[in-house]
């Protein structure tokens, strides 16, 4: 026990000189690398004052004069770097915003590599059948639902009826709504096409056989899923509630949920396509390229 | 089988909002049966159970966002 205290008071005088030991030597470095700076800044000022000083006076007005005298610094010089920068910033600016689109059009190209969306083939109310390839060359926004549905399905489908109204009288922008039903053993094409019309004659309603509805849900990952069936034999589909948004070229671009309201849906369409027009569109300066072309 | 019609589904959310208003006002289920049996009538059953289902998240959650976690022996009683 007094073995350990007295260790213990041992560590606690070592620790003692420790410290003092190192502010000691902190003063020491202190003191010793304090002149040193004032040397440096004291070396600086002379050093100028006496380059000055030291320099004949001879020397001096010549090396004054010669300043004066030789200034390339003219209306037309400045004008002339002027020009050369903007121009050189126009470039810098036009390289920069190629590069943006060639970053863009790569992450394109990978984004078409996501599993989201994909071929399918549905059937619509006259019976006429659709394919995915149907619908290359326009927008697409598609909801999967289903007619029994009691509330989020009508919502959503009055939500999309809206999104294309504006998109059309305020954008000019046509977009081609579609209805999914996650429903086929009720939803027949007649049923999925009058439940459409209620919200608007634009909204394309398609549905097909088991497979042909698992098959478009795999592709756009659409969980779907028939509750318990109640006396009626009613039943509730539950399912994801989303609406995506498909670019002309069939690729999947976006998607929205419930959280997003109509105005954020047409902002949204309105900037992807603003950016799929503006890839679609050649350059029209020609440049040097800086960097390999990407692998297409 | 075909689905409620635009005018069914309309019919039935109003006559679920006119008992939910009741509910709402403070009134017990007993004073809101009139408009119960109501709702029931215009709403298909499924529907109904999806909406009282629907009401009990609503009121949950509207209670966690204005006072938080209520501990299960308040929410009991």
């Amino acid at each position: 026990m007094t073995l350990f205290s007295r260790s213990l008071s041992s560590l606690k005088y070592s620790n003692q000189a420790f410290k003092t030991a190192i502010t000691f030597r902190y003063l020491q470095n202190f003191e010793q690398r304090n002149p040193q700076v004032r040397t440096i800044n004291i070396f600086t000022s002379l050093h100028k004052s006496s380059e000055v000083q030291s320099l004949p006076d001879k020397e001096k007005t010549q090396k004054k004069g010669s300043i004066l005298k030789k200034s390339f610094i003219t209306w037309k010089s400045v004008l002339v770097t002027g020009v050369g920068c903007t121009a050189l910033l126009m470039y810098m600016y036009y390289l920069q915003e190629r590069k943006e689109k060639e970053t863009e059009r790569e992450r394109r190209r990978q984004l078409g590599k996501a599993a989201i969306g994909g071929k399918f083939e549905l059937v619509d109310c006259n019976g006429k059948t659709w394919k995915s390839e149907d619908f290359f060359g326009q927008w697409v926004l598609i909801y999967f639902g289903f007619t029994h549905c009691p509330d989020i399905c009508p919502d959503e489908l009055e939500k999309l009826t809206q999104i294309v109204n504006t998109l059309e009288t305020q954008y000019n922008t046509k977009v081609q709504p579609i209805f999914i039903s996650v429903d086929p053993d009720r939803d027949t094409p007649e049923i999925v096409g009058k439940y459409v019309k209620e919200f608007s004659d634009k909204i394309l309603g398609l549905t097909g056989n088991k497979e042909q509805v698992a098959k478009v849900c795999k592709a756009y990952r659409v969980y779907y899923s028939n509750g318990p069936k109640d006396q009626d034999s009613d039943y509730i589909v539950d399912h994801t509630i989303i609406i995506y948004l498909v670019d002309p070229d069939g690729m999947f671009v976006d998607y929205y949920g419930l959280t997003h309201n109509a105005e954020q849906v047409v902002n949204s369409v309105n900037i992807n396509k603003y950016k799929y027009d503006n890839l679609k569109k050649d350059n029209w300066i020609p440049s040097v390229s800086l960097k390999s072309p990407l692998p297409t | 089988m075909s689905f409620p019609s635009k005018e069914d589904r309309i019919r039935c959310w109003s006559h679920r909002d006119e008992y939910w208003k009741c509910l709402d006002d403070g009134k017990t289920e007993v004073e809101c049966k009139k408009f119960r049996e109501q709702y029931e009538k215009f709403c298909p059953a499924l529907w109904v159970k999806h909406f009282d289902r629907k009401r009990e998240y609503l009121k949950f959650k509207e209670q966690l966002e204005q006072g938080g976690y209520v501990p299960e022996e308040q929410n009991a009683t």
